[in-house]
């Protein structure tokens, strides 16, 4: 394995580092940064599915709101195990993202393009009305755990969690799902992926098992969306609500994301996440109340302007220049 | 034992019979071309043999083991590879990363590096070197059709299906086609298919052998010469002799 292959990382880190320092050193921005990171974090755990494969999973937050569970639930019924139960929450969440995304996968992959867009974004509403319906996991009224945790772990250390060690976690998402795009890119799976995404009738001819990479990918995408919401939802914020974390909303904001930053590259969800999340703290700050109406316009002249994304315009800028090695 | 048998292998679409109980052996080392006019059941005999399509009857053998329904992926490996009609290159990976392709899924089953190493090797056989770095959807369709010969070599395949690789071609370039396509023939024993439309004189110059296609059968084979002097190959592409 060539070091090469790995510098790209080296100019993400020094966006991580920054972001670190500032969160620091300036008084008030470690919120903010949290905010940022949190959309940093879901661009790059989307970016490993719709980036690597070209595929649009419309029901993708059912991976997030399912990871929330996981931790709520886990917080709720073991925390007499003390901290362990948040291990527990983590290790839940990912094996409950993994089974749903197993099964959506076995049955949705089969399907193309918008055909298999169309079929995901029945996989969120469905699981929203479920717990809603059958009553399962609190049903509507969700999963309340500020009062537990503050009599389990004591109020200091439950403080911590949510305002502190949450946004650390994050932070370690975010750098794990970098360090899994740039494995995956630069082994055999990465260009089985962008031969795929490509052409998946001529990938198949050339001996790539098209069905096997996606699901791997799939599943990948799924876990890292699974820890999201258990850190930065139920850990972070303490109550889980059906309505809240199994939302469309937060589906499309990782597609402009990723389309922002640049589809498939490993700096693009990085950017579009970091743009996305400071438009959108910042307008709603100076422009309260319209803040949509302004950001909305501003992502349709950022996408004409740049078809392949940010990161997608400048790697094709630079190719011949020693920006390449850095750029993936 | 034959490298690839098909035993009686049909293909319907609807009413419309594709490919119609053909049977037909190649060996290693075979250079074999498949000429029929447009409808006539060459690609539909192509896709049957990379495993796009699967038949309605009969079987396909290859290097001893039946393939008859295992999908494309598998077959791969086994020592197939093809081109298509109309290329279809990763158009957004460079030259050199779409022949590395090829290297690391086909039979040659290489590691990422090795793959991007050996890539350079095939496309200064089929000459186009100078284009490795290019994003492939950049290529001329000429060149893209030097590029996926370049990508199917790079597979290590034991039998290599050419689709109308040399359509389009000028006469220096079908030479040179012509040469890669003899060389790795003789040097590695891969046997060759080429299907042609047109472009009779190639053929005569690297077939050995001709396999004529008319409406889904198999009309003709024999030695290259012999059949294209056939009256019903004559009969197929010009039509009845009237006076």
């Amino acid at each position: 394995m060539k070091i090469r292959s790995y510098k790209p990382l080296l100019p993400l880190f020094l966006i991580y580092a920054l972001l670190i320092l500032i969160a620091v050193a300036v008084p008030g921005m470690w919120q903010p940064v949290a905010f940022f990171m949190f959309y940093v974090a879901l661009g790059q755990a989307f970016n490993i599915f719709m980036g690597l494969t070209g595929y649009v999973d419309f029901g993708y937050v059912a991976f997030l709101g399912l990871g929330a569970y996981g931790m709520a639930i886990a917080i709720k019924y073991f925390s007499s195990l003390g901290l362990i139960s948040i291990l527990l929450g983590i290790l839940l969440a990912v094996v409950m993202s993994i089974l749903l995304s197993l099964a959506v996968g076995a049955v949705a992959l089969r399907l193309r393009g918008a055909y298999f867009a169309i079929a995901t974004i029945g996989v969120n509403e469905g699981f929203r009305y479920l717990i809603e319906g059958v009553r399962l996991w609190g049903g509507s009224e969700g999963i309340v755990l500020s009062g537990l945790m503050r009599r389990t772990f004591g109020r200091e250390t439950a403080n911590l969690l949510s305002t502190f060690f949450s946004d650390i976690l994050i932070i370690a998402i975010a750098i794990l799902a970098a360090m899994t795009t740039i494995w995956i890119l630069n082994r055999k799976m990465g260009y089985a992926l962008l031969a795929l995404r490509e052409d998946e009738d001529a990938a198949r001819v050339m001996g790539i098992n098209v069905t096997k990479y996606k699901i791997m990918a799939f599943i990948t995408s799924a876990s890292f969306a699974g820890l999201i919401g258990a850190v930065a939802w139920t850990l972070k914020l303490t109550y889980v609500f059906p309505e809240d974390v199994f939302n469309i909303h937060y589906t499309v904001e990782a597609i402009v994301i990723v389309m922002l930053g640049g589809a498939g590259t490993l700096l693009g969800p990085v950017v579009g996440g970091l743009i996305y999340g400071v438009l959108k703290y910042y307008l709603s700050v100076v422009f309260p109340g319209i803040q949509l109406l302004i950001l909305a316009p501003m992502l349709i002249l950022t996408i004409i302007a740049f078809p392949e994304g940010i990161v997608g315009f400048i790697k094709k800028k630079g190719k011949k220049s020693r920006i390449s090695y850095y750029l993936r | 034992m034959p490298l690839l048998e098909l035993h009686r292998v049909t293909k319907r679409f609807g009413g419309i019979v594709a490919v119609d109980n053909v049977s037909l052996e190649i060996d290693e080392g075979d250079a074999i071309g498949i000429v029929g006019p447009n409808g006539s059941g060459k690609t539909t005999l192509y896709n049957l043999i990379s495993g796009v399509y699967f038949p309605d009857n009969g079987r396909i053998i290859f290097d001893g083991k039946d393939i008859t329904f295992l999908p494309a992926h598998e077959r791969t490996p086994l020592g197939l590879a093809r081109t298509f009609q109309i290329p279809r290159p990763f158009g957004s990976a460079s030259v050199r990363e779409n022949v590395a392709i090829g290297a690391m899924f086909g039979r040659a089953k290489l590691d990422v590096e090795s793959a991007l190493d050996i890539a350079d090797h095939y496309l200064s056989i089929v000459g186009i070197e100078k284009l490795a770095e290019k994003e492939a959807k950049l290529l001329t369709p000429l060149e893209k059709r030097f590029m996926e010969l370049a990508r199917a070599l790079a597979m290590k395949p034991k039998l290599l299906l050419l689709d109308e690789v040399m359509a389009g071609m000028n006469p220096a370039d079908v030479d040179r086609i012509i040469e890669v396509i003899r060389r790795v023939k003789d040097e590695e024993r891969i046997a060759v298919v080429s299907m042609v439309e047109h472009l009779m004189h190639a053929i005569t110059r690297f077939a050995e052998r001709v396999v004529v296609m008319h409406q889904g059968k198999k009309l003709v084979e024999g030695k290259t010469l012999d059949v294209l002097n056939d009256p019903r190959v004559v009969e197929i592409y010009l039509g009845k002799r009237v006076v």
